[in-house]
């Protein structure tokens, strides 16, 4: 998962073979790939939700509305972006899309410069929302290895104490201090204090 | 029977409740219009009666006061010449005595009571005696009641009315005039009115009862009056009734217009929408195939087959676009003509339109001007529903540019004219006119100048005229204005050349 052997892959919706495939084939020339899908339901319950890429979903679409899968996919915490298509859109229409969650909205028929650098802009948003994610899942389990001693004495520092008012705090020497805060600066991987603060405020302020 | 119950139950009801209190008043009126009447039948009788006896008393007042002498030809005699009523009179002489022991009595009690007495009174017969005891004669007047009823002045017909009048003393009953013979009392089973009046003369000696009765019954209730009434009524809720009914169907239709009008819009809206899936379908695959062939033959070596294959995916699918164009026309075009094409009076058609458009008209504070109203009419070869449907769209099409004028400077103005072979009529606005690029393009369809405009309005009205074998022109009117020109054929040459 941390390793993309292959280039990003775009998802189509759409009843419609032509479309699918022309749009697939234009996709195919700036070098992502494209798989595409007929069924809806198919899809949500089909496609690959670990890789990196993004989805065209269409709003007119045969017993369920595109809007309908958006709403489903974002519910079911799916991360790729979304971007959608109609035939026929209207401003509320654009609206609802974008309060439920979707990366752009695009009309049919849709201009190629206009399509490829929205998903290039998706994908783009995708990867680096993922390594986002990927840090963060590092940073807590480095976390996680404090002592809970060294997690309080975590939580002075980032709120901007001194070693010796975090001893008198805590009603320690300022020696054992500066040995926690050794331990934890060498557990945390962390060479500086902003390092620390940029990396692990967050968590601090998440669990006390 | 709910469903009437419903619909009409409540006009029947009141039509029951206003016919019903109306006929009961209008009873009420009558029966107190009867007893007023009555009554003052009964007090006329009364005093006439009165008056009669009273004078029996005077007659024999004035017998004992003239103390006639037994020899001076007994004028008494000759009383029941002058009144008929006085059958005889009888004289009791000092020292003689009376024909009958009744009168003797009768004078005893007349002496002591000071005033003339009723003796041998027979109401069977209609005959009474009156005794006045005098010195030294007394007298005794023999009386006959039918007689003394002055009929002269008597307020009722005795034989046709229906009061029955009586005398009554001690128990005897002298019948003045009969009435009807409901109208004796008692009858009750027969329902109706019962109307009473009894007084007593005013004379002590005769003091007679003078009773009336009357029975208004049933059946002499004013049942015409009633009756017209009650239909009157009847005519009257009728009309409301009807007035309501045609009020409520006008609404009806009103509604259902609005209606129909917001279902063909929807209907539109829902045809527009499924027309740009349609056709935005294809022209989606058309154009990612040719700009997927674009970047394909871009690439360093080109990539020929792909890009062969993307072209004819694109060939496919623009076909497969036209079939769609295709298959709306055949689904939306207008039917053939139902309407013949026939004369039709130009004037009419467009009075016609402006009496429909009233109400928008007077909303809008605009007073046509129409000036072919009085010329002979001129009367054109059209289909009168298309003819009226062109006028009516330039019409509104007038409307519409007035809008932006303010209300005091809004005209409208209508010509019908006669033109060689073809009828014409122009309809001019004072609106902001037609921009001159935009003249050239005024009948295209979907070319709208207006905010939200179909453009389609005077595309088909130029259709419509076309088929009809006559023309729509559209130019701007100096200084500002715009003015529509419809020609259509004449039905027929015009009458002098036919003679020709």
């Amino acid at each position: 998962m941390t390793n993309e052997p292959l280039s990003p892959l775009i998802h189509l919706i759409d009843d419609d073979r032509a479309v699918r495939e022309s749009l697939a084939l234009l996709i195919g020339t700036v070098g992502l790939r494209a798989q595409g899908w007929s069924d809806p339901q198919a899809f949500i319950e089909g496609f690959d939700r670990g890789g990196i890429g993004a989805i065209v979903l269409d709003v007119r679409m045969p017993g369920i509305s595109g809007l309908a899968v958006l709403d489903t996919l974002v519910a079911q915490g799916v991360d790729q972006p979304v971007i959608m298509l109609t035939g026929h859109g209207t401003v509320e229409m654009c609206r609802r899309a974008f309060k439920a969650g979707a990366a752009e909205f695009l009309e049919k028929p849709v201009d190629d410069e206009q399509l490829l650098e929205a998903l290039q802009h998706a994908v783009r948003q995708h990867v680096r929302s993922r390594e986002r994610a990927q840090a963060d899942q590092a940073a807590r389990e480095r976390y996680a290895q404090l002592s809970e001693r060294e997690r309080e004495v975590t939580g002075f520092i980032v709120a901007g104490l001194t070693n010796k008012e975090i001893a008198r705090e805590l009603a320690l020497s300022p020696r054992t201090i500066e040995t926690h805060r050794a331990n934890l600066f060498a557990k945390l991987e962390c060479d500086s204090l902003a390092q620390l603060i940029r990396r692990y405020a967050a968590l601090v302020d998440g669990a006390p | 029977m709910r469903q009437w119950l419903r619909t009409q139950g409540g006009w029947w009801l009141a039509w029951l409740l206003v016919a019903g209190a109306g006929a009961a008043w209008i009873a009420r009126a009558e029966l107190r219009q009867q007893y007023e009447d009555f009554e003052a039948n009964g007090r006329i009788a009364h005093r006439l009666m009165s008056q009669q006896v009273v004078q029996y008393d005077a007659v024999l007042a004035t017998l004992a006061l003239l103390e006639s002498a037994p020899d001076a030809g007994r004028p008494e005699q000759r009383l029941p010449a002058v009144y008929p009523s006085i059958l005889g009179v009888e004289r009791r002489d000092a020292g003689a005595t009376w024909s009958d022991p009744a009168l003797a009595a009768a004078e005893t009690k007349s002496r002591e009571l000071r005033r003339p007495e009723l003796a041998s009174q027979d109401f069977a017969r209609g005959r009474y005696r009156l005794v006045i005891g005098a010195v030294p004669t007394s007298y005794a007047l023999d009386i006959d009641l039918a007689a003394t009823v002055p009929w002269r002045d008597w307020p009722m017909d005795p034989k046709q009315s229906p009061v029955r009048v009586v005398l009554e003393r001690a128990g005897q009953q002298f019948v003045v005039q009969p009435g009807l013979p409901q109208a004796v009392q008692g009858e009750r089973g027969r329902g109706g009115w019962h109307f009473d009046f009894r007084k007593v003369l005013a004379s002590d000696s005769q003091a007679f009862d003078l009773v009336a009765q009357r029975r208004v019954s049933w059946r002499e209730l004013p049942w015409a009056w009633m009756a017209a009434w009650a239909l009157a009524m009847a005519v009257v809720l009728a009309g409301a009734y009807t007035l309501r009914r045609q009020r409520i169907e006008r609404r009806r239709a009103e509604e259902l217009l609005r209606l129909g009008q917001v279902a063909r819009l929807n209907a539109l809206g829902e045809l527009a929408a499924g027309m740009a899936h349609e056709l935005n379908q294809p022209l989606t695959a058309v154009l990612a195939n040719t700009q997927a062939a674009r970047r394909l033959l871009d690439e360093d070596p080109p990539e020929l087959d792909t890009a062969r294959a993307a072209m004819q995916q694109a060939a496919e699918q623009a076909r497969r676009a036209a079939d769609v164009v295709g298959r709306l026309r055949r689904v939306i075009e207008r039917p053939a003509h139902a309407d013949e094409a026939k004369p039709v009076i130009l004037q009419e058609v467009v009075r016609s339109a402006l009496h429909l458009l009233g109400p928008e008209l007077d909303r809008r504070t605009i007073a046509p001007v129409f000036d072919g109203a009085a010329q002979a009419p001129v009367s054109v070869r059209a289909e009168p529903v298309a003819l009226e449907q062109i006028v009516h769209n330039l019409l509104m099409n007038a409307l519409q540019a007035l809008d932006e004028q303010p209300a005091g400077d809004r005209q409208l103005r209508l010509t019908v004219v006669r033109n060689g072979e073809h009828g014409v009529l122009t309809v001019s606005d004072n609106g902001r006119g037609i921009a001159p690029e935009a003249l050239p393009r005024i009948f295209e369809p979907f070319f709208s100048t207006r905010e939200g405009g179909l453009g389609l309005g005077l595309s088909l009205c130029e259709t419509l005229a076309g088929e009809m074998g006559g023309t729509l022109a559209a130019e701007s009117a100096p200084p500002r204005g715009a003015r529509f020109t419809l020609r259509l054929p004449l039905a027929l040459p015009p009458l002098r050349e036919r003679r020709a």
